[in-house]
């Protein structure tokens, strides 16, 4: 790659569906990807992960560790970049937690009515599991 | 003939109107920049969300190694029975010929697919849109069936559809221009995935006012479903602008001070081009069909998405313009009205005179 920079920071940008959100710089970046979180540091071998519902941190750098909700999402690693794609991105104190917890109440439902419909099943489960996350973010934020 | 005092009412009261619709499209002007620019801000994340799929399409198989079929629903492509139509008007009217272009086109390609036999399902956006539509075709009958087993501990749902007449609506979503907000509309996207999923329909199309700029815009019927070819848009019909329609909207863009130029890419929108498409061998955190799995109905949120804010736009310029061709009206009719009232009032004084003069010489 021809910019590749001698500083060891990663250009972070944080694109969601009507605006780029973030470009800025950072030394590490946790994403909540489907299969746990993970964590890119300078020097990432490339990757394409899903993002599920949770957290992106941003460490370092000139990000001023910022931490946005996500709760669908696409990430590309690059040795020097981290491309997040998020539908919505939302800071932790923007949460809305009453309409969090009446979501995870229609996930509940969903779950309870779903019967032996494995696709409704999985779809309620994502909601409840959603709604759990947003709650957390914005509790761990406020603590 | 009418007397001078009724004139000078006349050409105040369509001074007011003047002011009126100069405000209107002062207003107009206002909210077409704000639409442009939220167009152009949303366009990365639909570059990038099409550049993820196709880089993923080239890197994994679309066709299942043991089976050979296509390895998503939304791939397949099936011979056109049932065609699900969104057809994106505006809420409001004073647009001059806005609305009224989409429905023409609508109707057109809805009687085109009639005449083929071919079963048609009507998705409206839009208050006027909706208006039109329920005007002419029923809404669709669905029921919802239940079920009970295992001694009531589980419930089951069922919605069945009793299809009565060719031509039906699915559905409206009359608030979805308020605020163009991509969880709404990532709603609808998802009932039309899946009743594609489900074979209810055979493709969607979406009819709607394509927005370049102010000078460079068309109404489009363009084709959604089943994708063909990913980021880029299947236009079937296209009804471009004439010269004439330029003109107006030329004039009216030029003094509200909007620009005509199509703004330039900006760096983030050209390093967008490049998400995803990196020539390294990237690690998939998940499997690459898994992945295309959530893609795909993301891709057909993002692309509406797109014609909504596109189509925002499009109202709006449309409404400056109409507005605009108002002002000048109200002008020209002011100007047509005061040379009348001159005319009247001199010939008022002319006649004064004669009746002085005559009326000397008699003496």
């Amino acid at each position: 790659m021809a910019d590749i920079n001698q500083s060891g920071l990663l250009t972070v940008r944080l694109v969601t569906s009507d605006r780029v959100l973030v470009d800025t710089t950072a030394e590490a970046v946790e994403l909540p990807s489907m299969s746990g979180y993970l964590e890119a540091l300078y020097g990432h071998a490339p990757l394409l992960a899903e993002l599920g519902a949770g957290e992106v941190r941003l460490h370092g750098g000139q990000s001023g560790n910022q931490t946005f909700f996500v709760a669908w999402g696409f990430v590309e690693v690059l040795p020097e970049r981290v491309t997040i794609l998020a539908e919505n991105a939302l800071h932790p104190e923007e949460i809305n937690v009453e309409a969090a917890r009446s979501e995870l109440a229609q996930g509940e439902k969903l779950w309870q009515e779903a019967g032996d419909d494995g696709e409704k099943y999985d779809e309620a489960n994502a909601i409840a599991r959603q709604a759990e996350e947003k709650i957390a973010s914005a509790e761990g934020h406020r603590s | 003939m009418a007397n001078v005092l009724d004139l000078r009412r006349r050409i105040r009261s369509v001074k007011n109107t003047r002011q009126i619709t100069k405000a209107m499209k002062m207003v107009s002007a206002a909210k077409l920049r704000r639409a442009q620019e939220r167009a152009l801000q949303a366009r990365p994340y639909a570059q990038m969300i099409s550049n993820v799929l196709e880089s993923l399409v080239r890197r994994s198989d679309m066709y299942s190694d043991d089976t050979g079929d296509i390895r998503h629903p939304l791939l397949v492509e099936r011979e056109e029975k049932n065609v699900l139509v969104v057809v994106i008007a505006g809420d409001k009217g004073f647009a001059g010929a806005f609305n009224s272009n989409i429905t023409k086109a609508a109707h057109a390609f809805i009687n085109g697919r009639r005449s083929q036999g071919q079963n048609i399902d009507i998705e409206p956006i839009g208050r006027k849109a909706r208006d039109l539509v329920a005007k002419r075709y029923p809404a669709a009958v669905y029921e919802k069936k239940e079920e009970h087993y295992d001694n009531d501990l589980a419930t089951h749902y069922e919605v069945i559809r009793h299809r009565a007449s060719q031509i039906e609506v699915t559905g409206d979503h009359p608030t979805l221009l308020n605020k163009v907000d991509i969880n709404e509309v990532s709603g609808l996207a998802h009932s039309i995935v899946d009743r594609y999923t489900r074979a209810e329909i055979d493709s969607v199309y979406i009819v709607y006012n394509e927005f370049k700029s102010v000078i460079a815009q068309r109404v489009v019927v363009e084709k959604l479903l089943p994708i063909r070819k990913l980021g880029s848009h299947e236009i079937t019909v296209a009804e471009e602008m004439t010269e004439e329609q330029k003109e107006a909207a030329g004039h009216a863009a030029k003094s509200a001070g909007v620009s005509l130029t199509v703004p330039e890419e900006s760096v983030i929108e050209s390093e967008a081009k490049k998400f995803g498409t990196a020539e390294v061998d990237y690690i998939f955190d998940q499997a690459p069909e898994k992945l295309f799995r959530h893609l795909i109905p993301k891709y057909v949120t993002t692309q509406i998405f797109h014609a909504l804010l596109e189509s925002v736009a499009a109202e709006h310029a449309a409404r400056m313009t109409a507005m605009d061709s108002a002002t000048n009206n109200a002008g020209d009719m002011i100007d047509a009205l005061s040379l009348e009232m001159n005319r009247v009032r001199q010939a008022a004084i002319t006649k004064e005179i004669i009746e002085i003069v005559s009326g000397a010489a008699a003496l």
